[in-house]
């Protein structure tokens, strides 16, 4: 048997609230907060709560999927990558870099948070940059 | 502490001791076996509090072979007593050991995370209800005025059901609090009064006063008063306190004994 709490970082907002994982067998059973946290001090909300539900859905997405026909289709992140770039390429030689824009996101890391600042303006050369937390 | 709970692990009177380990300055609940002996030495007692007594059913649930010892304080040992008087948990695989705890002015050296609810702001002095309030001073208010100040607090709940989740004695497999028949599930705050009634009624005969769900509530609704309320009536009416011992509460109606009896007549209005 292994039976152990996991400290852990909630990553549903960028609030970063402190949970624990309760795991029985490399299963997990629960979240809890954590409670000597300094951000969310023992209290967490209806989705920190719920943690070990949604890292265990069948509904997660496990692959990058690519719509070919009107259908989602289960890809390689090489080919997800390639179509993805190609469809950038079209548009912006099409109608210009700044008709394509970038969503970052609170649920992201400061540092993927800046290399897609600089990817939208190194890479796509467009200021259009904008992030779920500034609504 | 360390020597004992390396006794009863050595001993193999339990094969699980719940307590706490000091993590990065963190008190983390650890779950000590034979295998990781060495980190006793980083066990601590507080003064952060988890509900080990749930976390020590629910693991007995899913491993009914274990023998499981844990960390009681007093609140932990009265949740463990009402588990067992619900049949959630069989008292023979359980090993406790007590640590001091709820401290007043006759026991110094006490280890609780609940010393005192925080200081309460003037706004929410003039219109909710002061977490640190005696149940007898809300008697001295109005019916209305208490329904209008237990309001405001019920208006905060951002439906978390943390209270639900960290609470000891919440054990039933289907949650009236999400029976959509029961309370609305759509509307936040959650259906007015009924979604903090219906807890507080399933509360009575079982809440161990603990506070965990107050430490829990993001929006500081004074769940623990609301819930001691309710154990006043149940106290007034059966003289029976939960956890206190593993005792039949008045509240079981399954099997064949009835125990709902309640105090003579005049001894329950005097209550």
């Amino acid at each position: 048997m292994e039976y152990k709490y996991v400290p852990s970082i909630c990553s549903y907002c960028g609030t970063g609230c402190g949970v624990l994982f309760e795991v029985l067998d490399g299963r997990l059973m629960s979240t809890w907060p954590l409670k000597t946290h300094p951000v969310n001090q023992g209290k967490l909300c209806i989705k920190g709560w719920n943690l070990h539900e949604y890292i265990t859905s069948p509904m997660r997405l496990t692959s990058p999927l690519v719509k070919e026909d009107g259908r989602f289709k289960k890809v390689d992140w090489d080919r997800a990558l390639s179509r993805a770039a190609q469809g950038l390429k079209d548009v912006i030689q099409e109608h210009g870099p700044d008709s394509v824009g970038v969503l970052v996101s609170a649920k992201m890391t400061n540092e993927e948070n800046y290399l897609a600042q600089k990817f939208a303006r190194a890479v796509l050369g467009t200021n259009n940059v904008d992030h779920c937390a500034r609504l | 502490m360390r020597e004992k709970v390396r006794d009863l692990l050595k001993s193999g009177r339990v094969d699980v001791f719940l307590a706490y380990r000091q993590v990065d300055g963190h008190p983390l609940p650890q779950a000590f076996t034979l295998d990781n002996m060495e980190d006793l030495e980083h066990l601590v007692t507080g003064p952060a509090r988890y509900p080990l007594d749930k976390m020590a059913s629910r693991l007995a649930k899913a491993k009914p072979e274990l023998k499981i010892g844990l960390l009681t304080r007093e609140c932990t040992q009265r949740g463990l007593n009402v588990l067992a008087t619900w049949n959630q948990l069989d008292p023979d695989r359980i090993e406790t050991l007590g640590i001091g705890c709820c401290p007043s002015q006759l026991h110094h050296g006490a280890d609780c995370s609940h010393l005192v609810p925080e200081k309460v702001g003037a706004h929410k002095l003039e219109i909710g209800i002061d977490n640190r309030a005696k149940p007898q001073e809300l008697d001295a208010l109005s019916q209305e005025e208490r329904f209008r100040r237990w309001s405001y607090e019920f208006s905060k709940c951002i439906k978390c059901y943390g209270c639900r989740n960290i609470c000891p004695v919440c054990f039933c497999t289907e949650c009236s609090l999400e029976n959509q028949e029961l309370i609305s599930g759509k509307s936040l705050p959650p259906e007015m009064p009924i979604f903090h009634l219906a807890r507080a009624a399933h509360m009575a005969g079982r809440c161990v006063d603990c506070g965990l769900c107050e430490e829990a509530c993001p929006m500081d609704i004074p769940l623990r008063l609301l819930y001691a309320q309710v154990g006043r009536i149940v106290d007034g009416l059966f003289d029976y306190q939960p956890g206190a011992d593993t005792t039949l509460s008045p509240f079981t109606f399954l099997g064949e004994q009835v125990t709902l009896e309640i105090k003579p007549l005049e001894e329950a209005q005097e209550a």
